[in-house]
């Protein structure tokens, strides 16, 4: 059992971390402070529950979830598709890499992940429907393994990785739009 | 890019970024890796587009929301159980 006492200490240095996440799920900072002032409460009230020694920043990250989802989600409950056609593995570094040299190529690549702001890359992930941008967030914001996700999100593991797969495919394919609008990638190239 | 390894290796790419993969298949991967250098500018840019989303997804925490986060944990902490 976790002592009250301890709370501000041992959970509340999770705070950036939380807020980054809640600011992709809700897409804005006033929702977003309340979501993580909500998930904060929740967790002290819930703390002596929490078992020491076990996964702080997972439990943490169930309970944001959750409220979440309970409080703010607007989409249906039914999972919902990413279009993604004729999308395929790698698509970012294919798109770059189809130029004529290898130097070009690199060149290009420096320059798209340099180029890629702020901005794109949230929009990329706030663009994602629900089912998919929450394992992405999980996953490539902050790193948790596929079998923490299936926890936290309590689904599971085959559909973390086949939603965190779709879901990255969808991603690069924005991020390419961005980088050729952008004009990141020499005239001419495919656009998507 | 060709070949069966290659397939293999990209096959298992984002298994392999991930940390979700068997030691003996990553040790597989990395050898891969070692001798064929298309399959590694993948990797390389798969590995640094994730660091890339990683930093440029996090926020500042508005200075002003923290402290009122305190206050609201501060006073659930003093209310009457």
């Amino acid at each position: 059992m976790a002592d009250q006492a301890d709370f501000e200490r041992d959970a509340m240095q999770y705070t950036r971390q939380l807020y980054s996440a809640a600011m992709r799920m809700t897409r804005n900072p006033s929702d977003a402070e309340d979501l993580v002032q909500e998930t904060f409460l929740k967790a002290y009230r819930a703390y002596h529950t929490f078992e020491e020694g076990t996964n702080l920043k997972a439990w943490l990250y169930r309970i944001l979830t959750n409220t979440y989802i309970n409080k703010y989600r607007k989409e249906s409950r039914r999972p919902s598709e990413v279009d993604l056609g004729a999308v395929e593995d790698l698509y970012l570094y294919r798109n770059i890499g189809s130029e004529e040299s290898a130097e070009a190529a690199r060149t290009t690549e420096e320059r798209v992940l340099d180029g890629l702001v702020e901005s794109d890359i949230k929009k990329a992930v706030e663009d994602l429907p629900e089912n998919f941008r929450l394992p992405v967030l999980l996953a490539d914001l902050e790193g948790f393994s596929y079998k923490e996700i299936a926890e936290i999100l309590d689904i599971p593991i085959g559909t973390v990785m086949s939603r965190l797969h779709r879901g990255r495919k969808a991603m690069q394919k924005s991020l390419w739009e961005y980088a050729v609008n952008r004009g990141l990638v020499p005239e001419g190239a495919e656009r998507p | 890019m060709s070949g069966h390894e290659c397939d293999d290796a990209l096959t298992n790419l984002y298994l392999y970024l991930d940390r979700e993969i068997e030691a003996t298949t990553s040790e597989v991967i990395r050898a891969h890796l070692d001798d064929c250098s298309g399959c590694l500018r993948s990797f390389d840019f798969e590995a640094r587009l994730k660091i890339v989303v990683r930093e440029r997804l996090s926020e500042e925490v508005p200075r002003e929301f923290l402290e009122r986060l305190r206050e609201a944990i501060a006073r659930e902490a003093s209310a009457p159980h």
